[in-house]
């Protein structure tokens, strides 16, 4: 049996693997490892070349699990992601032939090239880890993690992601450019061959498995959750939001918050846990009005304003 | 510079700014009196503070020993070399409780008497003390030395060139300061406004100075002298004439004087004549004396001091004066009293004094119960004549020329209606009592301001030394009249009978002007200069309804001064008190409110939203880094109260005090201006909407 490793330690083991390869991005891969132990989907998005698909096959590699890597294209069809059902000769029967889902981590690829009807096919095994094909429920297996990279919309050849999808990623992470000192470095790594493919895992599986065990343990105070509870319903009332975000999303701050405490090494969640990861966890989940968007507003901001505007707890309440 | 002597330079520059304010007590008591009890403190002080630089044992008793120093040095300079006794200590107490009171007592400029100006050194020592030990904060150490200038200009508003000097160099020793102190900022940024504004201040308080009397606001606050009961001195004028040999007092001195006085009485109220005097504790001196006489008052007798009305000096005793009649009081008086007395003569044109109104202004008592009869009599007695000095003369010459001194061993006595009835209707013969009283009935019924001297008509001789016997007492009226004053006249006659030849200026005129005055058929009003009312006489100048504005302009601006000074940072302490009250979780909870609050004051945003943590990641850049340090641990502590779910003791709250405390420190580097803006700052009174239920 493996020793158990704290959370912390875990996240340190893979922070430091990643940024073997990924350079001057730690908030990034803090916020990555946090989604990877709140057992929660990653979306990230930004413009090509930044290293979105890099971040994805990293932190894919570097846990000792299986991982499948699914391009989306506008031809690749549902079954190619969830299995299908082959007919066996011999056995005269039809046997399942698992997509490419069943892996614990999972790399979609440029998720907004795939069409509507085949990123729909994302939304059972997301939400509830099983795809059922011909009314058979198959389980994936668990930790299950999508990893999702995708373009800027007004990229063209791609499609939205529906709203009910983006509201099942945990997390939606931006990378960024790096900055001159990262990129030299990154430059000469590629040089030196230093890529995703050369990582080897640092953690197994079932440390994995321990350590999104701990972090479900990690204290949180019935304050917070009121905290988590009133910026998900100051979004829902801001005059910038035609939606804003669902009781998933508050659910998710304090879930994320439990993992980002962790990858800290602490118990417990603190008020600046749920403000480090909200603008990550909350501003997917909010679909601006009309007004707004014409304005050019962005969800990013919303999610600022209503941080600031939302006093921080400072009651000291009844303890058990 | 070596902190040791930057601390020397900014003591020196604190006790300077603390004694310049005790300078400006000078009009009150002169310069040359102030200045080696002031200079002995400050030296004092500053002597501690040195001694207290070099004993490091020494610094926390820096305050009591330069109040206890302080202190004796003071006795020792006012109350003579030697050993602190009983009667220093009794000297030094008096000093903090009465002293400031006997002042207000005197008239001005006082007698430089250590019973009096002891306050003024003891409120600098006091100012002294709290502005050294505040010498970390000089903005705030600078305000002992205010309060004692702003006592100053209570007691005598200075205005004019001499308020633009003090504040001058006010500004200049508090610029000084600031300069010495600051640290990083442009030094000399804030001594141009404050020089201007000095120089404003100054030119406002000139302007809004009426220039009637130096103590501007403390006037009518000023605690009279208690009371006395003195025997009236218009009952024994009949007892003093059936003795006539008995001598009163001597005097020696130059010539002017036809009569000495001892009391004036203005009440009457139709029984008896009262003394209605304001007593004050007589100062340096009143005005500019032109004539000195040496008197000497033996053993016995009443308080009364022999005196002249326009009084300007007395030396070798110690009396209390009624400035406005010039009657001098030694309460208690035990023993003979020599004393040298100097006064001044007015300048009259004889002239202008036959045609002279009366002064409507000036106070006069009642008449009480008039009889019937007295009025017309009052009437007749004048000519018929409007109110004036005319008036005056003819009234005086009817009295002599229709009664008789009375003779013989039983003399009249009493003044009420009842005698003065007799006298006027009956008997029309009675002493210089009854003639100065009912002189002063009848003018007032005419509607003459008159009032009752009551003394000694002086004997002829002198230079040399003058006896003056009862025989001498004397009663008589004076009137009121406009541009001269108090007019002494002699109803009884007397004073044409030859003793005016040695008489002062003012008795020679109103002699020339009873010589002049027409008989009694030929009588006619004097014209009335066409700018004055004879009746009402010169009215009161107006008080200039700007001048008012201006007056309340600078109550409410001083008034919102002092609420800014001390509302603001004193609500502040409450607040900071009530919070240090708190145990255990809340107290952490506390100490995160108050580092807010302190960062709120120092102009860093702090929305609602905000946590500690969050706040050290963005300080801004000026801001010293302790404060971040401070706000981390500060943030740690209550992470750990709030969320964690350990809690926290009185351990964890004392440490977050100490997180705030490192905060506040920090903000010690701040610029003056910060620091400034941070005491002052209203906003950090408003209580955040925090979600503390």
């Amino acid at each position: 049996m493996t020793p158990l490793r704290p959370p912390g330690a875990v996240y340190k083991l893979i922070a430091e693997n990643v940024r073997s390869v990924l350079r001057g991005k730690e908030k990034l891969v803090r916020h990555a490892v946090t989604a990877l132990f709140a057992e929660g989907h990653l979306l990230v998005e930004d413009v090509p070349g930044v290293g979105k698909t890099t971040l994805a096959r990293c932190l894919a590699r570097s846990v000792g699990g299986s991982w499948n890597r699914i391009q989306f294209t506008p031809d690749l069809l549902p079954g190619d992601i969830t299995g299908v059902p082959v007919y066996h000769q011999r056995e005269e029967r039809f046997e399942f032939h698992p997509g490419g889902v069943f892996a614990n981590i999972v790399v979609a690829d440029e998720i907004n090239r795939g069409t509507p009807k085949t990123q729909s096919a994302l939304l059972e095994v997301m939400a509830e880890r099983t795809v059922t094909v011909d009314a058979v429920r198959h389980e994936v297996p668990r930790p299950f993690l999508v990893v999702a990279t995708q373009n800027p919309i007004e990229m063209a050849g791609t499609y939205r992601l529906p709203e009910a999808q983006l509201d099942r990623f945990l997390m939606r992470l931006e990378v960024g450019y790096p900055d001159l000192a990262s990129e030299v470095k990154v430059i000469m790594g590629d040089c030196a061959g230093v890529g995703p493919d050369e990582l080897a895992p640092v953690v197994d599986i079932e440390t994995v498995r321990r350590a999104i065990g701990q972090v479900r343990a990690v204290h949180v105070e019935p304050a917070l959750c009121e905290y988590a509870a009133r910026l998900a319903a100051a979004t829902r009332e801001h005059v910038a939001l035609r939606y804003g975000a669902s009781p998933r999303g508050s659910i998710a701050l304090i879930r994320a918050g439990q993992a980002y405490a962790a990858t800290d090494g602490r118990t417990f969640v603190t008020v600046d846990d749920v403000k480090e990861i909200a603008q990550a966890v909350l501003a997917h989940r909010l679909i601006l009005t009309a007004d707004a968007e014409l304005n050019g507003r962005d969800p990013g901001d919303v999610v600022d304003e209503v941080l600031d505007a939302t006093p921080a707890p400072v009651s000291v309440g009844p303890r058990a | 510079m070596n902190p040791q002597w930057t601390q020397r330079l900014v003591a020196a520059l604190l006790l300077l700014a603390t004694g310049l304010p005790g300078l400006l007590f000078a009009p009150v008591f002169g310069m040359g009196s102030l200045l080696l009890p002031l200079v002995t403190v400050l030296l004092v002080c500053f002597a501690v503070v040195e001694v207290c630089l070099r004993v490091a044992a020494l610094r926390p008793w820096r305050p009591v020993l330069m109040l206890v120093l302080g202190l004796l040095a003071l006795g020792e300079l006012e109350f003579g070399p030697g050993l602190p006794d009983s009667a220093m200590l009794r000297g030094l107490l008096d000093g903090v409780t009465r002293s400031w009171q006997l002042t207000l007592q005197s008239t001005w400029p006082a007698r430089a008497d250590a019973e009096l100006f002891l306050f003024v050194p003891l409120a600098v020592l006091f100012a002294a003390v709290l502005a050294v030990e505040l010498s970390r904060l000089p903005a705030v150490a600078l305000l002992p030395g205010l309060a004692v200038a702003g006592l100053s200009q209570a007691y005598v508003a200075l205005s004019g060139p001499v308020a633009t000097a003090a504040g001058l160099a006010y500004v200049v020793v508090a610029g000084t300061l600031l300069a010495v102190t600051r640290r990083r900022e442009s030094r000399l940024v804030l001594l141009l406004p404050a020089v201007v504004l000095a120089v404003a201040v100054s030119a406002g308080v000139t302007a809004l100075d009426q220039g009637v009397r130096p103590s501007l606001a403390l006037e009518h606050a000023a605690a009279p002298v208690p009371p006395l009961r003195v025997d009236n001195p218009l009952d024994e004028v009949a007892d003093r004439l059936t003795r006539p040999g008995e001598a009163v007092f001597r005097y020696t001195g130059t010539a002017g004087a036809d009569r000495w006085r001892i009391a004036v009485l203005t009440e009457f109220d139709g029984v008896s004549w009262r003394a209605n005097g304001d007593y004050l504790r007589l100062g340096a001196t009143l005005g500019t004396a032109t004539r000195h006489a040496r008197i000497t008052v033996p053993d016995g007798g009443g308080p009364w001091l022999p005196s002249q009305p326009l009084l300007a000096t007395v030396a070798g005793a110690d009396p209390l004066v009624d400035p406005a009649t010039g009657t001098l009081l030694l309460p208690g008086r035990r023993g003979p009293v020599e004393y040298e007395l100097g006064w001044r003569e007015p300048a009259v044109a004889p002239e202008a004094l036959l045609d002279a109104g009366i002064d409507a202004s000036a106070v006069s008592g009642g008449v009480g119960q008039v009889p019937p009869g007295v009025a017309e009599l009052a009437r007749t007695a004048t000519g018929g004549l409007r109110p004036s000095f005319r008036a005056a003369l003819v009234l005086e010459r009817y009295l002599a020329e229709h009664y008789r001194q009375a003779t013989g061993p039983v003399l009249p006595t009493g003044s009420g209606w009842a005698q003065l009835s007799g006298f006027l209707f009956t008997t029309r013969a009675g002493t210089s009592e009854q003639f100065a009283t009912a002189y002063v009935a009848l003018a007032r019924l005419t509607g003459i301001p008159a009032r009752v001297a009551v003394g000694f008509r002086a004997p002829p001789g002198g230079p040399g030394p003058v006896t003056v016997h009862n025989g001498d007492s004397f009663a008589w009226p004076e009137v009121a009249v406009a541009g001269v004053g108090w007019v002494p006249l002699d109803p009884t006659g007397g004073a044409s009978r030859g003793t005016a030849a040695a008489a002062g200026a003012l008795a020679r005129v109103t002699a020339q002007a009873r010589d002049a005055l027409p008989p009694s058929q030929h009588l006619r009003d004097p014209e009335v200069p066409a700018d004055r009312d004879p009746v009402t006489g010169p009215s009161e100048p107006d008080t200039p309804w700007a001048g008012t504005l201006l007056g309340w302009l600078g109550i409410g601006v001083v008034s919102a001064f002092v609420l800014v000074v001390v509302a603001i940072p004193g609500r502040r302490a409450v607040r900071t008190a009530r919070r240090r009250r708190r145990t255990g979780p809340a107290a952490v909870v506390a100490a995160w409110l108050e580092a807010r609050d302190v960062l709120r004051a120092h102009d860093i945003v702090v929305s609602r939203g905000a946590t500690a943590r969050e706040l050290a990641g963005r300080l801004p850049s000026t801001v010293d880094s302790s404060v971040a340090e401070g706000l981390e641990w500060l943030a740690r502590l209550v992470d750990l109260t709030l969320w964690s779910p350990y809690g926290a003791d009185d351990r964890t709250a004392a440490q977050a005090w100490s997180a705030v405390r490192a905060i506040r420190k920090g903000f010690t580097e701040a610029s003056f201006r910060t620091r400034l803006r941070a005491a002052f700052d209203l906003g950090s009174l408003r209580e955040p909407g925090l979600v503390t239920e």
